[in-house]
């Protein structure tokens, strides 16, 4: 034994270090034993497909006994899907078997500073970053005994949701799905190929053209002319319509939607190139809203541009701090130690900040989480009251002066510029305020005579024009003209902060004017009563905030941003952030910034996103989204308030998908595809969405591809398996918390557990991937299929896409290609092929891979050898500033919001912070459930050991955290005679029943154990996300009559979302932002029954 | 080499049981034996050269310690762990990491994680306090073993020879920190279902728990029965399989708190060194006069 | 007899039962046992320190015959000397079910540490054992010849030696305060030489002889030194708890609480204060009774039952105690919890064990000369 610990790793390789060599018999013995048993298996396997992996199991036979996981032919690099944060990993194999998962040490999120991107892999084979516990196992997701290998056909005769289901061929599902037919002895169901209605792109494009008109026209008459027109201009294709009196719709390809929860780049290329260029349907939804929604929304809104003389091209994204730079942190409705974007990521930065260089923490949490845990002062405010807390610490810092206000007197680049400020705001732009008192536009040049408008070209095509206004500011009282972006130093302007005057026939506020109004609605103590705060606190707070120049920061997130006034939330704290100026500073607010893989950067070899004879998808989108109600057709019929609300500042609005199929509104839907999500298990109020799941009249046909029969799958008529996240390819992006530029490839790392299939005469594995390219095939989509590529070729595999990408990542974005990555050289290259010497030909074939990325092939090495690409650390900071700012104008004031109406009042919206009790319906009602006896209000949080439906198979994280509970104020149990282990059922004003409805009978009560604590605000209790499952291989179902039983540890705890609120005026869905589109997750008030 | 003619030799064996799974012939062309004789024979371990900076992730700090401790003769290396409870966050990631590392089965930990909150609302604290072996060097579970079966192995670390280890869990009540489970035999995957071809299933899933666990530098693979491990007491072992190898323990690598620090105290430079020579450092039931060689920091 | 066929088919059953568990115990090995990983010993390991208690205990009451040569006791030595074989067996058998390697037991003879109590002790029972057998081979061959007093001196000494290691196994252990107490491995010669009394006091009312004049005699004195040894362990034990509470070391208090006020609280006031203690403390010091020797015999079966669970609440309450707070809900999984009651494999095998016992006392009482007229004949 003594020879065996003798560490020798400098002296001898290891793997010729002949430790333990010494085979014990015995181990051959049992293994021939065990070769036998899985022999059986094999047999199956073959057919699977998954040989490999069974062959590999055998192949440990044989040891040798060293410490194989060491080396670098026996680990591939790839991204962790455990959570969204996508943390690159590597993935250490014995013998194809994934044994181990450790941090990818090229890449920031697991170590600070990562190491040196030209690292030979050979000596990073020793070096492991840090990941959080799911990620360690990670194993267990991917090998999950529950996994579906085979294609489930709900079994005819039998009701969506009812748990009986045939396995059929890949090949008939297809048919199936194209053709439709009666298919469930239940009726005809109809087709894709009845809904891919509108085939000619050049068709479209006129009819597109044509709604464009009707749509731009605000006078209603004009308006139905217009649409008569319509008709008789395409008379011979109205049948292509969805309803010829409202063309706006759009084509009956509009009526076939493509759904997702979690989605990556390269999967999403794939998805949108069938649904919308191929199929040419506008309805490819994803889940943003159920997430962080306005989140996103506010900083679309607060990065809109002016393009053209038009508020255009915001990006959906936010910001998030730099917080391992910082001095000061208030962490608001986050919780970066057990959530958020992420752990490994933020922990590391956070705990070196604070032990090293003292860095002092706020958490604004009802829950006392881990995060709490560390900081200095713990703010247990009342949910929902976020932007009161801020306009409070604003107020403080307006009434002491304490803001920056260099910062924000510059009102464009030119002025920013001289300041050394990557960013400006419009707080000295003067702002109109309307004929109801509220501020409106913003004060034009011309309007009072200061300056004229002027041509200038567009953006788009220098031939065409527009006539661009300049905005006023007042500098030292006096107006002068705004031109945003001008750079010029002679048109630098610093205007004045405060203004508030009558000039010419306008009364006009500055921007910031308007915001210090707002944030003086309340006294500090005002504010700080409302959020159920110590103005001390708040004080204490404010002073601190604005002590450490631009390395202080307010850093939010779903806390902040999921509830009914979601977005003034968010608009309010990240007003705050704009008050210290603190944006793309070290230490500061930060974006994320990203490689393209797309191609869509000058130079790049492929432009993935080419697709010849694409179709031109128009119409108004199931959701609503990106359009105003009052231009639309269906305005005119319905008037105010619309049927459903509309959603002209966002997007992905997850929780109106089904709800809006239920309704028929704006439009019936005959077929869903839903892939990676499970709306009735993640939406607050999920549980409406089951009877509308359930209703083939309501939906046709639902087809859902999925790795299990899970809370949502278990509704579908058809369920594809899928490869997992150690099985293929995506591109995983990056989040704000990260300032450097990456890009993680994830890629596949062990041989598929699920069969292959045929698509156009190729073999892949039976995934999303194969589905689309096999539906592509049946209705010869365009884009699909051979040249589907143009001149770049095929797509007949998933490589012909995945490839390219990872070639155009490789190049880099100089069109030069001067920052493409090094080749790969020999070592490399041998490391790379052995590493995947267990992949079978339809997932790695090197002369395949090498052939797709032509000469590039030594650069694509060089990355995936890398999982990714990973600039250097110091490329993350300028100096004091971040290496890759935002750098332009932040909308703090926001003119295109207040020129958005709602669809429910027909009011201008509001354009800047303030605070709006809540919570509220859709239409503005105040809900005020309390007074009925609902004395609890209810929130969620993230376990770190869980996520939402992936982990609770995870057995080693169930070890730590078997089950969720009801976590209380001890007072206020025993106010209610309640102790810990107590059973409680939760109760809410619309689930009186307190149970989730499962359909054909079967209920699920919500009853959790009860946990007390200090650690929570007293009136609010919470649950924490990912337990409560009532499918996901907990249950037993039946397939082709065979019953497979659960396991009852993966359904243990409790899932509340049944008991969040239902919005009283939609009555199928839950409470929303109106504004930006939020689920709302902590804004129900709930009452608790001790159930005996 | 010798090792590879016993690995064909119990394919063929197989091969000789099983004409039934035809299919399954087939694919042993597959078998990947070339390449693996390649990797056998290529890799070579050359040493990192590292010029660490204070700025650089304490990882690459103590990897380059870790190496310089290797360089040096055994007896002259003093491994200590150390962690600093103003970092941890009771994640749990360590814990995991070395469950899986060390292919533990279910009621076999290593290094849990102890979470204790005080206080009372609004002022409210949590504790977390990881807990390894603490390597004692008084180690009061080494004298009463009957057989010899755990002992300090010149690394100074208290190992436990499962092939002399008689299972009579003496050691594990000696143990003052709880730091010794006893193997029962389980699988995480023994209470999942079967249903070949249609879901994944026990018998193929069940592989990455059976797959080798590499403890003290030997291969050994889970299969039913009782062979060691089963019904031997287990516990931490700083991870000396990976030492070996010139890497850090799983869970020092895999801290997301970066609270976890590993190295050779003896070396005046290294990382662990500097930490355990500050002011706020503590040792677990010192007045039991076990000499833990875990110190934490608080 | 009709007492012994009712005995043959307990103890029959009882093996029965003691199949089943035995080979629950090969096929799943420990799976289905509840002792773990906190609670580390079980049942099993009780009913070891039991046995062998029994098993020094009887062999101290053989030197009554053969060594101090005490006429009353002329001729129960040799089924003393055989009770203590057989349930030494009995304990090694349980003992060795609980090892996790028992094939490799053969280690501790040939690769041992002597320096560790276990060791210590599985040296000096297996010596002991041996030493029995001689002087069982002895006393049936030549009874009155000096070798077997010889042999009786040194086995008195093994005796006391032995069951003071049992006391040692946890009495050295600093991690456990509960059992690390002065007085601890002393207690244990006692407890060894009171459950010795107590069997012999059933077998010999239960089997002996009849015709023997001085039966009476035997169970009075028998039954009065259980008196004395129940007074003693009843002293042991308020020592053991005062200094734990008086001491008022946590980890003890919550100890003694646990057995007097936990779960298991009806073991100690029940089973061994009501019927392992005060019952036989009424019965057997009411002379007239020595009569009804059905009921001293069933007095000899309380006594031990109160031992046996003696034994047990001497080893679970120190180690339901955490080492370290919160390590209960850490980690949690099979075998990783602090409450502990045996499984039915356990019982299972624990009701072997002793039906083992009965029925190996039984048969050698058929087989081999073990009683008194047995001798008369062999003088004939
Ligand atoms: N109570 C509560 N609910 C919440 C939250 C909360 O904090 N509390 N958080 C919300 C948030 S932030 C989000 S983002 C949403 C997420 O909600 P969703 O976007 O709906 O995502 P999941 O719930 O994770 O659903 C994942 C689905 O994908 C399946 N799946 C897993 N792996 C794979 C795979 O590899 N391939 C395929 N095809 N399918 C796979 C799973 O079986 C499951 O059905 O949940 C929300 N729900
Ligand atoms: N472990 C784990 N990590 C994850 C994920 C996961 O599923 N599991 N999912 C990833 C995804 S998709 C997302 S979107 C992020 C989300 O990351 P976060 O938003 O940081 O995580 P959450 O737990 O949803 O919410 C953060 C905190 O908000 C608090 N909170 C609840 N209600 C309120 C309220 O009314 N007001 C305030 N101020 N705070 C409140 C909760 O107690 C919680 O501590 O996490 C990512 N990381
Ligand atoms: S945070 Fe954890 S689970 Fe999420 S991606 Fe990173 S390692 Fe995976
Ligand atoms: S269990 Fe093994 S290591 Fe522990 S004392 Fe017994 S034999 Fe020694
Ligand atoms: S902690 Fe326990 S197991 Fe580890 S050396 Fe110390 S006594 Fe032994
Ligand atoms: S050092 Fe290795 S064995 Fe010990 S706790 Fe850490 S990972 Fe587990
Ligand atoms: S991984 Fe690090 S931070 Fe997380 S619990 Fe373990 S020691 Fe603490
Ligand atoms: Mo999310």
């Amino acid at each position: 034994m003594t020879g065996k610990l003798e560490p020798n790793v400098v002296e001898t390789p290891p793997a010729m270090n002949t430790n333990g060599t010494n085979v014990q018999p015995e181990h051959c013995e049992i293994n021939r034993r065990d070769f036998l048993k899985l022999a059986a298996t094999a047999g199956g396997a073959a057919l699977l497909g998954s040989i490999p992996f069974v062959q590999q199991v055998l192949a440990q036979g044989g040891e040798e006994y060293s410490y194989l996981l060491s080396l670098p032919e026996n680990q591939i690099y790839t991204a962790c899907l455990q959570c969204n944060t996508g943390c690159p990993i590597k993935v250490k194999l014995v013998e194809g078997v994934a044994a181990k998962i450790d941090g990818n040490p090229y890449s920031p999120w697991t170590m600070m500073p990562h190491i040196d991107y030209n690292t030979p892999i050979a000596d990073a084979a020793i070096i492991e970053g840090a990941i959080c516990p799911k990620g360690q196992a990670g194993l267990q997701t991917v090998y999950d005994p529950y996994r579906i290998v085979s294609v489930m056909k709900r079994k005819p005769g039998t009701a969506r949701g009812a748990g009986q289901w045939i396995t059929v061929p890949f090949e008939q599902a297809i048919a199936e799905i194209t053709d439709g037919g009666d298919l469930f002895g239940e009726g005809m169901v109809p087709g894709l190929r009845e809904s891919y209605a509108l085939t000619d792109p050049d068709l479209a494009k006129q009819m597109a053209a044509e709604v464009k008109k009707i749509v731009d026209e605000s006078d209603a008459d004009k308006k139905s002319d217009l649409v008569t027109d319509f008709k008789k201009t395409f008379s011979r294709h109205l049948d292509k319509l969805i309803d010829a009196d409202h063309p706006d719709l759009g084509p009956k390809n509009n009526q076939v939607a493509f759904v997702w929860g979690r989605l990556k780049d390269g999967r999403s290329h794939f998805i949108k190139r069938w649904i919308n260029s191929g199929f040419g349907s506008v309805n490819a939804h994803g889940h943003t809203t159920v997430c962080q929604g306005s989140l996103y929304f506010t900083g679309k809104a607060m990065s809109e541009k002016l393009i053209d003389g038009k508020w255009s091209g915001g990006d959906k994204f936010y910001f998030q701090g730099d917080v391992q730079n910082s001095e000061f942190v208030i962490f608001v409705g986050a919780s970066p130690f057990e959530g958020n974007y992420g752990p490994p990521y933020r922990a590391r930065g956070i705990t070196n900040n604070q032990v090293e260089h003292g860095m002092k923490m706020v958490v604004v949490d009802p829950r006392f989480s881990k995060t709490a845990a560390k900081a200095w002062k713990w703010l247990p405010i009342k949910p929902g009251t976020e932007a009161a807390l801020a306009l409070g610490l604003m107020r403080w810092i307006f009434d002491n002066e304490r803001y920056d206000a260099g910062f924000l007197a510059s009102a464009n680049k030119a002025a920013a510029m001289a300041k050394g400020e990557p960013s400006w705001t419009e707080a000295t732009w003067l702002v109109k305020i309307d004929e109801h008192g509220k501020p409106g536009k913003f004060l034009r040049a011309s309007e009072i005579g200061l300056r004229e408008k002027e041509i200038r070209p567009t953006s788009t095509d220098p031939e065409k024009t527009y006539e661009f206004d300049y905005f006023v500011s007042l500098v030292d009282g006096q107006p002068v003209p705004v031109d945003p972006y001008s750079e010029d130093p002679t048109l630098a302007v610093d205007g004045d902060l405060f203004v508030s005057r009558r000039l010419r026939d306008f009364i006009v506020k500055s921007g910031l004017q308007i915001i210090a109004e707002s944030a003086r609605e309340h006294s500090l103590e005002g504010w700080a009563e409302i959020s159920g705060l110590n103005p001390n606190d708040l004080a204490e707070v404010a002073q601190e905030f604005t002590r450490h120049g631009k390395k202080a920061v307010a850093d939010i997130h779903r806390g902040v941003s999921q509830h009914t006034n979601g977005f003034y939330n968010v608009l309010s704290w990240y007003t705050l952030n704009a008050l210290i100026g603190n944006y793309d500073w070290k230490g500061g607010l930060s974006k994320l910034s990203a490689y393209k893989a797309d191609g869509s950067k000058a130079g790049q070899p492929f432009n993935i996103n080419k697709a010849d004879g694409a179709q031109a998808p128009y119409g108004t989108s199931l959701i609503r989204h990106g359009e105003k109600y009052d231009k639309s057709t269906l305005f005119l019929r319905d008037g105010y308030p619309a049927k459903r609300n509309w959603y002209p500042l966002s997007s992905d609005i997850y929780q109106e998908i089904v709800p809006s199929i239920g309704d028929a509104y704006p439009y019936p839907v005959k077929a869903m595809f839903l892939y990676m999500g499970s709306p009735a298990y993640s939406l607050p109020a999920g549980n409406t969405n089951i009877p509308i799941l359930s209703d083939p009249k309501k939906l046709p046909l639902l087809v859902v591809i999925d790795a299990f029969i899970g809370e949502t799958s278990m509704y579908a008529d058809y369920i594809f398996p899928d490869t997992m996240f150690l099985e293929r390819w995506e591109f995983g992006g990056s989040h704000p918390s990260i300032p450097f530029k990456v890009q993680p490839v994830r890629n596949p790392a062990i041989a598929p557990l699920v069969p292959e299939v045929t698509a156009y005469g190729q073999n892949t594995p039976l995934s999303l991937e194969a589905v689309l390219l096999a539906l592509a095939e049946a209705l010869e989509l365009k884009g699909f299929g051979p040249g589907g590529f143009g001149d770049y070729g095929d797509l007949t595999h998933p490589d012909d896409l995945y490839i390219k990408m990872v070639a155009d990542l490789a190049y880099g974005e100089k069109e030069d290609g001067s920052d493409a990555v090094a080749d790969a050289d020999e070592e490399e290259m041998r490391i790379f092929v052995e590493g995947r010497r267990n992949l079978p030909k339809a997932v790695f074939d090197v002369d395949r891979w090498q052939r797709l990325a032509g000469k590039l092939w030594p650069k694509v090495v060089t990355v995936l050898n890398r999982g990714g690409r990973f600039e250097a650390f110091e490329k993350g900071y300028s100096g004091e500033k971040l290496g890759h700012p935002y750098g332009t104008l932040l909308n703090i004031y926001q003119e295109k919001t207040y020129d958005t109406k709602s669809a429910m009042t027909g009011e201008h919206l509001t354009g800047y912070a303030k605070y709006f009790p809540g919570p509220y319906s859709v239409t503005g009602e105040m809900l005020d459930d309390e007074k009925d006896g609902f004395d609890l209000r209810m929130i969620t949080y993230r376990e770190i050991t869980q996520t939402k439906s992936r982990t609770s198979s995870n057995y080693w994280l169930l070890a730590v955290l078997p089950e969720n509970f009801v976590l209380m104020n001890a007072a206020d149990a025993n106010a209610r005679g309640l102790e810990s282990g107590d059973q409680v059922r939760i109760i809410s004003p619309t689930n009186l029943e307190g149970a989730w409805d499962l359909g054909n009978g079967n209920k699920l009560p919500m009853i959790g154990k009860v946990k007390t604590t200090q650690g929570i605000r007293p009136g609010v209790i919470g649950f924490s996300l990912g337990f409560g499952h009532w499918a996901y291989g907990g249950v037993p179902v039946e397939i082709n009559g065979t019953t497979v039983p659960g396991d009852e540890r993966r359904v243990k705890g409790i899932h509340a979302n049944a008991a969040m609120r239902v919005d009283p005026y939609l009555g199928n869905t839950c409470l929303v932002d109106p504004v930006g589109g939020s689920a709302v997750f902590y804004d129900t008030q709930v009452k608790l029954e001790k159930v005996t | 080499m010798k090792k590879r003619t016993t690995e064909s030799l119990s394919r063929r064996d197989f091969l000789k049981f099983s004409g039934a799974a035809v299919s399954f012939l087939g694919s042993l062309e597959l078998a990947p034996e070339k390449t693996l004789a390649a990797i056998k024979t290529t890799i070579e371990r050359r040493p990192l050269e590292f010029e660490v900076s204070p700025e650089d992730d304490q990882i690459m700090r103590m990897q380059s310690d870790l190496q310089r401790a290797l360089a040096k003769p055994v007896e002259e290396r003093r491994w200590v762990m150390v962690i600093d409870l103003r970092k941890c966050l009771g994640c749990h990631a360590c814990t995991i990491a070395c469950v899986v590392e060390n292919k533990l089965p279910p009621g076999v930990v290593y290094r849990p994680v102890m979470i204790e909150e005080l206080g009372t609302y609004p002022n409210v604290a949590m504790r977390f306090l990881p807990r390894p072996c603490m390597q004692c060097d008084e180690p009061p579970c080494v004298p009463v073993c009957p057989v010899n079966a755990t002992y300090k192995d010149e690394n100074g670390v208290v190992v436990i020879d499962y092939d002399q280890c008689i299972g009579c869990r003496y050691c594990v009540t000696a143990c003052p920190y709880g730091a010794r489970t006893f193997d029962f035999g389980a699988l995480y995957t023994d209470e999942t279902a079967e249903f070949e071809g249609i879901i994944f299933g026990k018998p193929s899933a069940s592989a990455y728990e059976r797959s080798a666990s590499y403890e003290y530098g030997e291969a050994r693979q889970r299969n039913d029965g009782d062979s060691s491990p089963i019904g031997n007491v287990r516990k931490c072992h700083f991870c000396l399989h990976r030492l070996k190898e010139g890497m850090l323990p799983a869970c020092t690598t895999t801290c997301i708190g970066r609270a976890t620090y590993f190295g050779d105290a003896n070396d005046q430079d290294s990382l662990v060194a500097d930490l355990i020579a500050s002011p706020n450092v503590m040792r677990l039931k010192e007045e039991l006069g076990t000499q833990p060689r875990v110190y934490y920091l608080t | 007899m009709n007492i012994k066929r009712f005995l043959y088919g307990l103890a029959g059953l009882a093996l029965l039962i003691g199949m089943w568990g035995i080979y629950d115990r090969f096929v799943n090995g420990h799976a289905n046992t509840n002792y773990g990983s906190y609670v580390v010993w079980g049942l099993w390991v009780a009913m070891y320190l039991f046995f062998a208690g029994v098993a020094a205990g009887s062999f101290m009451i053989s030197t009554l015959d053969f060594l101090f040569r005490i006429p009353v006791f002329k001729g129960t030595g040799r089924i003393a000397l055989w009770t203590a074989l057989v349930t030494l067996a009995a304990g090694l058998t349980s003992i060795g079910l609980d090892l996790g390697h028992m094939e490799r037991i053969w280690k501790v003879f040939l690769q041992g540490n002597p320096s560790s109590v276990m060791f210590q002790m599985v040296w000096g029972y297996t010596i002991f054992g041996v030493l029995m057998l001689a002087c069982l081979f002895l006393a049936i061959r030549n009874p009155e010849g000096r070798l077997l007093r010889i042999l009786m001196g040194i086995g008195l000494a093994l005796s006391l030696f032995v069951s003071g290691a049992v006391g040692a196994l946890l009495g050295v252990q600093a991690a456990r305060p509960f059992w690390h107490v002065g007085l601890f491995p002393v207690q244990f010669p006692f407890f060894s030489f009171a459950s010795g009394a107590a069997v012999m006091l059933s077998v010999l009312a239960f089997l002996g002889p009849k015709d023997d004049p001085n039966r009476k005699q035997q169970l009075w004195i028998l039954g009065i030194l259980s008196v004395v040894m129940v007074l003693v362990k009843l002293y042991f034990m308020w020592a053991d708890y005062s200094v734990s509470v008086y001491g008022n070391v946590p980890q003890n208090v919550a100890a003694v609480r646990e057995v007097l006020f936990g779960p298991y609280w009806w073991a100690f006031w029940i089973l061994q204060l009501l019927i392992g203690t005060f019952i036989p403390l009424v019965v057997l010091l009411q002379k007239r009774l020595v009569e009804k020797t059905l009921l001293i015999g069933w007095m000899g079966v309380f006594l031990l039952v109160g031992y046996a669970v003696a034994r047990g609440l001497i080893i679970f309450p120190a180690l339901t105690i955490p080492e370290i707070e919160s390590l209960a809900t850490a980690f949690g999984g099979p075998h990783l919890t602090f409450d502990y009651f045996p499984s039915s494999v356990e019982w299972a095998v624990t009701i072997g064990t002793v039906g083992m016992a009965t029925l190996g006392v039984l048969l050698g009482g058929e087989i081999l000369p073990l009683y008194r007229q047995d001798r008369k004949k062999g003088k004939a």
